[in-house]
């Protein structure tokens, strides 16, 4: 068969997703199912840390029901992802492995962070003319149950991803104590939000306008379609057009009036979701409103096309139409910005720690991801000061562990940490909690963190001086010396040093000891 | 100034019920007719009946449940059920003695000069046919017999719903005077029409040898009744039959197990209320008051007879054999044009849509579409939605084949089907044994909708092949009713049945619809604003017009938009078989509404919709009437139909019908019914001429191996 068929689970806190896909050998993704089951599990999680019998019963029971119609599709292959509601339970490796036993479903539990990058994948990977839409300025506003993420692009690059706790279940369960009608839900949310948005505003975007809001969501994305394929004199679904935002408010001071059972009737949807359809609405005219934006536009991607796109994008099966390591990167980079980090030294030394990274390769047997993960720790690398001067490592530590970085699982972010922290403090070889040691089967990431670790102390060693004096590097490796030939004018005593200091680290961990060597002395 | 208008007014509507009589009425004329074929004329006159025994079961019975429940709440045409049963009681007893003045006057002296003898009574019999009838007693009759009497000790028998019984009193020999009322039931296993064998009376048949006397069973077993009551002396004996409260109100929620409940129902309902006692006309008082007073019927709910009890069995009567030419030549539904011979019919469906006319055009291929996805290697899985479906039916073998050959097949079977309920559980369960997937329907909702999914793995990914109908997937009423179906494989048409599916499965509601719209959440809207639209665009002075063809009208809400499309300026045709709650003519709100109902020879059943659209014509088709039951409390369907060819193919179907001067009836202002005057018009009968139009396309598809110069071995069966 020239069809690959996929299964894309979602696991979330109140609904069980799953779509199932083709992947054609052209490059092409089709939806050919999408089936949905409410089964509210993040309330007892959201309660009291764990799931009740009862829905775990009938999440299995769903589950199963999956698995027979994934049969009856034939498919080949499938990821499975919770979210939150599986996250935050107090006992996620024991829920996941019970559905492992009654399902047969091997479930991956993704971060906030990688639930949003996948939304975000989906987005990109299925919206025509993406690029040229980031370029003129985008945001991406995210809805989800607790909160909602938003992502700016400016130029075509990722600035900056927030995540606030605004979710609509959320809003609603707040309003709900105050029992608002419909025509004052709007104003109630404004005052809600308004301050977190004004917050983002100032932080990121100034005077300047987005011109393009991208909503994900699961209430007001079909309206949104619907209106702009109408407003574009297309047919309905399956559309990406864009809407005028004045449209948009013109629609949402239509519903203004309306009671919850007219909404419904109005827009053919469930009197249950009528309410936060219109919540949803009202946050995405407080958000457009905010970074003043003229078309808005819904791509009707769900966490199912995400986890799709991701597959297919990671197995190759489709084009790469857009650098997300880069929107990584560039992530990081505007996070460093932010806390002063210093743009000239983190230049010089993502140049040297790669170089150091790539010639030896053979030594560390690390891949790409790793790689990535130096790159953000160098980009991040010096971001403690900005909260003090002497607790450099902890500080940034700190901050990073507190800064969302899409794309990054939550145990990449801390081995990001920890190399940072480790960059100044000593570094500590994780025991377990009964104080035994764990060298007997030491976690892979605890390898990758004192790896890197080394690498970005020898790379920071060499430009200890923050004055660039050594820009270009060449590695080679000889017996137990990993001779750095430098191509440098002025003096390098302090580098040498630092070097030399970092060295005895260095050696523990991949058995050599990193000289320097002057390429211009060699040459004379 | 239209604006000011009360479309709601209950003055513009029709009873419901009383329409309904007004249709039963239609069938009647059918009767009457003399330019049709005699025994055609009965079978009219047995649907008559049989239509009015189904009614009273669950129309009438409904409304007296209303009026002892105290219910008051008043109808469409703002009648409270009280009075609604006084209008009715009226009505019904009329119908009833057309009905017999057509079989007396009518009916039994042409069939007489066609030689068909019915000896109405057994005193009319000859010696020797008497004799013939006795020794048929003796033989067959009388042991089925359960004669039972009544007096003190034992109490009065159950009487089964719509069951023909004798009733008699009877009065000891030589045990005094007191009367004792015995009854028997006519038995229900025996034919009730009891042939005497030609040349058993020398008045019985014709000289040559040609025709027949028959006589009834209830006949024969009252010349016989002595035979039953040994010790008693017949005082007098009379048939009677009753009809009881049929309407099922399952408590849906409830029920643990709906499959038991509607078990449980089904006995139960032998025991319902009796709502109607028929009697034979000049039943002694005495017999008629112990009856009467036993099952506690209202003298309103007595129908003295004149003629035989339960007119149905005119359509055994139909089936004698002889008089093929007081028939209709059967019509045999031809093959459509795109799929005769040997064909892929998977290949036919990705070739382009393909509408299916039915009877006119054979049922065949839908039953062929199941029964190759059941064996086809590449077929993934079947999924169909049964609701009344034939015994024995094709359509349920291949489904249980196609779970037998590994496919998921899922199966959503209607229980609550009023009155097949126990035929459904039967082959419900054969399905589950074979492995299909069974949803035993949904709570709380009758699933109307008619949808087969064949999905299929093909190279370049999966292909979803739909057949959406008006009728049901009944490959015996397929030869009967007037049906529409189309065959599609269109990607957007295939989301939307995986979507149906899904949902009838029990999961959420797909986030968009492409194509589909249904009922109960999202068809009355839709049709609602396909009206809108129209009278938007008659107010903006663009053309705008409504063809819809269904079985019945009566939602109010429908009504209301259609009566203010019609004072916008909407031209509006509706070819409405049954009911109709609609009133034609009423100035400023339906002037320009137009109602026809053709009672033909076969059923009409499918319902059509079209929208002018301003230009853009839009035709729709539908498992549902416009009535609130449809679009409020059932999942049903309205898909439309995209390819222009076909849309080309049903506007002729619409427009035939409205050109039929045959076998239409319009209604007039006053709420009656009149045939369609021909005005000098040529004879035009629609389903006539569809019948000869579906064999001339097929003819001309057919290769003719004579005018080809190549003869085409037939390939091994």
């Amino acid at each position: 068969m020239a069809v690959e068929t996929f299964a894309a689970i979602d696991v979330g806190s109140f609904e069980l997703g799953m779509k199932i896909f083709e992947f054609s050998k052209k490059g092409s993704i089709r939806e050919i199912d999408h089936i949905r089951q409410r089964v509210d599990i993040g309330s007892d999680t959201y309660a009291d840390g764990k799931i009740s019998y009862k829905n775990m019963e009938e999440l299995c029971r769903v589950l199963r029901e999956f698995t027979r119609i994934m049969k009856s599709y034939h498919v080949e292959k499938y990821r499975a992802y919770g979210t939150s509601a599986i996250r935050e339970t107090d006992n996620t490796p024991i829920v996941v492995d019970q559905i492992r036993q009654r399902t047969g479903l091997e479930i991956g539990v993704l971060s906030n962070s990688e639930q949003r990058f996948l939304d975000y994948k989906a987005v990109a990977l299925k919206t025509k003319d993406f690029e040229k839409i980031i370029e003129e300025g985008a945001l991406i506003l995210d809805i989800g149950g607790g909160s909602i993420q938003l992502s700016l692009f400016e130029n075509g690059k990722l600035l900056t991803t927030q995540n606030m706790r605004m979710g609509v279940l959320r809003i609603d369960e707040e309003m709900m104590e105050m029992e608002p009608k419909i025509s004052r839900i709007r104003e109630l949310l404004s005052e809600m939000t308004e301050h977190h948005l004004e917050t983002f505003r100032e932080l990121f975007l100034g005077s300047k306008k987005v011109r393009n809001l991208i909503v994900i969501d699961d209430y007001v994305s079909q309206i949104i379609q619907k209106r702009a394929a109408y407003a574009n004199g297309g047919e309905s679904g399956h559309n990406t057009s864009r809407l005028e935002i004045a449209q948009f408010n013109k629609f949402i001071n239509e519903l203004h009036s309306k009671s919850q059972e007219e909404l419904s009737g109005m827009l053919g949807i469930p009197e249950e979701n009528a309410k936060l359809m219109y919540i949803s609405a009202a946050l995405v005219s407080e958000v457009a409103q905010m970074c003043k934006s003229d078309k808005i536009m819904a791509p009707g991607v769900t966490l199912c096309d995400g986890i799709a796109y991701e597959y297919a994008q990671t197995h190759k099966l489709i084009p790469d139409t857009h650098d997300f390591v880069g929107d990584i990167v560039s992530c990081a980079q505007h996070i460093a910005l932010r806390y002063n980090g210093r743009e000239d030294h983190i230049k010089v030394l993502e140049k040297l720690s790669l170089e150091i990274f790539d010639s030896m390769k053979k030594m560390h047997g690390l891949g790409a991801r790793e790689r990535l993960l130096l790159r953000i720790a160098v980009r991040l690398h010096d971001i403690g000061k900005y909260v003090s001067m002497s607790l450099l490592g902890e500080s940034a530590y700190r901050i990073v562990m507190a800064t969302e970085i899409i794309g990054l699982s939550h145990s990449e972010r801390e081995i990001v940490a920890r190399i940072i922290k480790y960059n100044y403090d000593d570094y500590e070889y994780q025991d377990d909690k009964h104080g035994h040691n764990m060298n007997e089967h030491i976690d892979e990431s605890e390898l990758v963190i004192a790896k890197l670790t080394a690498i970005l102390r020898l790379g920071n060693a060499l430009d200890r001086s923050h004055k660039q004096k050594i820009r270009n590097i060449s590695v080679s490796h000889k017996d137990d010396l990993l001779i750095i030939g430098v191509d440098c004018e002025g003096d390098i005593t302090l580098e040498r040093n630092r070097v030399d200091r970092c060295g005895s680290f260095f050696g523990e961990i991949f058995a050599v000891r990193p000289v320097i060597v002057k390429k211009s002395s060699v040459k004379k | 100034m239209g604006e000011l208008v009360n479309f709601k007014d209950t003055s513009f509507y029709t009873n419901r019920e009383m329409s309904w009589l007004s249709f039963d009425r239609r069938v009647l004329s059918e009767a009457q007719d003399k330019t049709i074929p005699l025994f055609e004329r009965l079978k009219f006159l047995s649907i008559t009946a049989s239509n009015l025994d189904e009614f009273f079961m669950v129309r009438v019975a409904s409304l007296l449940d209303m009026v002892n429940a105290g219910y008051k709440k008043e109808d469409i045409a703002g009648l409270s059920p009280k009075k609604q049963l006084a209008l009715l009681d009226k009505a019904t007893h009329e119908l009833v003695k057309e009905q017999y003045d057509v079989y007396r006057k009518q009916l039994i002296p042409e069939l007489a000069v066609n030689h068909l003898r019915v000896i109405e009574h057994h005193e009319m019999l000859s010696e020797k046919e008497g004799a013939f009838v006795d020794r048929f007693f003796a033989e067959q009759v009388y042991p089925v017999l359960t004669p039972m009497a009544v007096d003190s000790s034992r109490p009065f028998p159950l009487i089964r719903n719509k069951s023909l019984n004798l009733g008699a009193l009877v009065c000891k020999k030589n045990g005094g005077s007191e009367l004792e009322f015995a009854t028997v039931q006519v038995p229900a296993v025996l034919p009730r029409i009891v042939e005497i064998p030609v040349g058993t009376d020398e008045c019985g048949a014709d000289s040559d040898g040609i025709g027949k006397s028959i006589i009834l069973l209830e006949e024969v077993i009252e010349r016989n009744i002595r035979k039953l009551f040994l010790n008693y002396d017949i005082v007098c004996v009379s048939p009677f039959r009753i009809e009881r409260n049929a309407d099922l109100t399952i408590e849906e929620d409830e029920a643990e197990d709906l499959l038991k409940e509607i078990e449980k129902q089904v006995k139960k309902r032998q025991w319902g209320q009796a709502i109607r006692l028929e009697v034979e006309d000049g039943m002694d008082a005495r017999l008629l008051g112990i009856i009467s007073d036993e099952l506690d019927i209202e003298p309103s709910g007595i129908y003295k007879i004149k003629g035989p009890l339960d007119l149905t069995f005119l359509m055994k009567a139909y089936g004698m054999e002889g008089f093929e030419e007081l028939k209709y030549k059967k019509h045999v539904p031809v093959d459509h044009p795109r799929l005769t011979g040997e064909y892929d019919i998977f290949e036919a469906i990705r070739e382009g849509d393909i509408l299916l006319h039915h009877p006119f055009q054979s049922f065949d291929p839908i039953v062929k579409f199941v029964k190759d996805a059941a064996e086809d290697k590449n077929v993934l899985a079947i999924k169909q939605t049964l609701y009344r479906v034939s015994g024995n039916s094709p359509i349920v073998a291949a489904l249980a084949r196609a779970a037998e050959n590994g496919k998921q097949v899922t199966v959503l079977v209607e229980l609550k089907a009023r009155f097949d309920e126990e035929n459904n559980i039967v082959w419900a369960r054969k399905l589950e044994q074979a492995g299909c997937h069974v949803i035993y329907g949904l709570v709380g909702l009758k699933t109307h909708c008619k949808i087969c999914l064949v999905v299929r793995r093909e190279e370049d990914g999966i292909r979803r092949y739909v057949h959406l109908g008006t009728g049901n997937y009944n490959d015996a009423t397929a030869k009967l009713y007037t049906d529409v179906g189309l065959l599609t494989c269109s990607e957007y048409m295939g989301e939307d049945a995986t979507a149906v599916f899904n949902m009838l499965s029990g999961y959420s509601e797909p986030i968009t619809w492409s194509n589909l719209a249904l009922a109960p959440i999202w068809l009355k809207k839709k049709f609602l604003r396909l009206i809108g639209r129209e009278t938007q665009n008659a107010r903006e002075g663009q053309p705008a017009k409504i063809i819809a063809k269904m079985n019945s009208l009566c939602d109010p809400d429908i009504i209301a938009a259609l009566y203010e499309a019609s004072a916008a300026g909407v031209s509006i045709d509706l070819i409405v078989r049954g009911i109709c709650c609609l009133k034609v003519g009423i100035p400023g709100v339906s002037e320009n509404i137009r109602v026809r109902s053709i009672v033909g020879n076969f059923l009409e059943h499918s319902r059509i919709f079209f929208f002018e659209n301003n230009g853009k014509n839009e035709v729709y088709m539908s498992s549902a009437d416009w009535m609130p039951r449809n679009l409020e409390r059932r999942v049903e369907i309205l898909f439309p139909i995209l390819d222009e060819k076909l849309k080309e193919e049903a506007m002729h179907i619409l427009k035939s019908q409205l050109a039929d001067n045959a076998k239409a009836h319009s209604l007039k202002k006053d709420g009656t019914y009149a045939r369609v005057q021909k005005h000098g018009a040529s004879r035009y009968c629609y389903q006539e001429v569809f019948c000869e139009e579906a064999k001339q396309k097929e003819k001309a598809t057919r290769p003719d191996p004579i005018a080809n110069h190549v003869f085409i071995p037939r390939e091994k069966v």
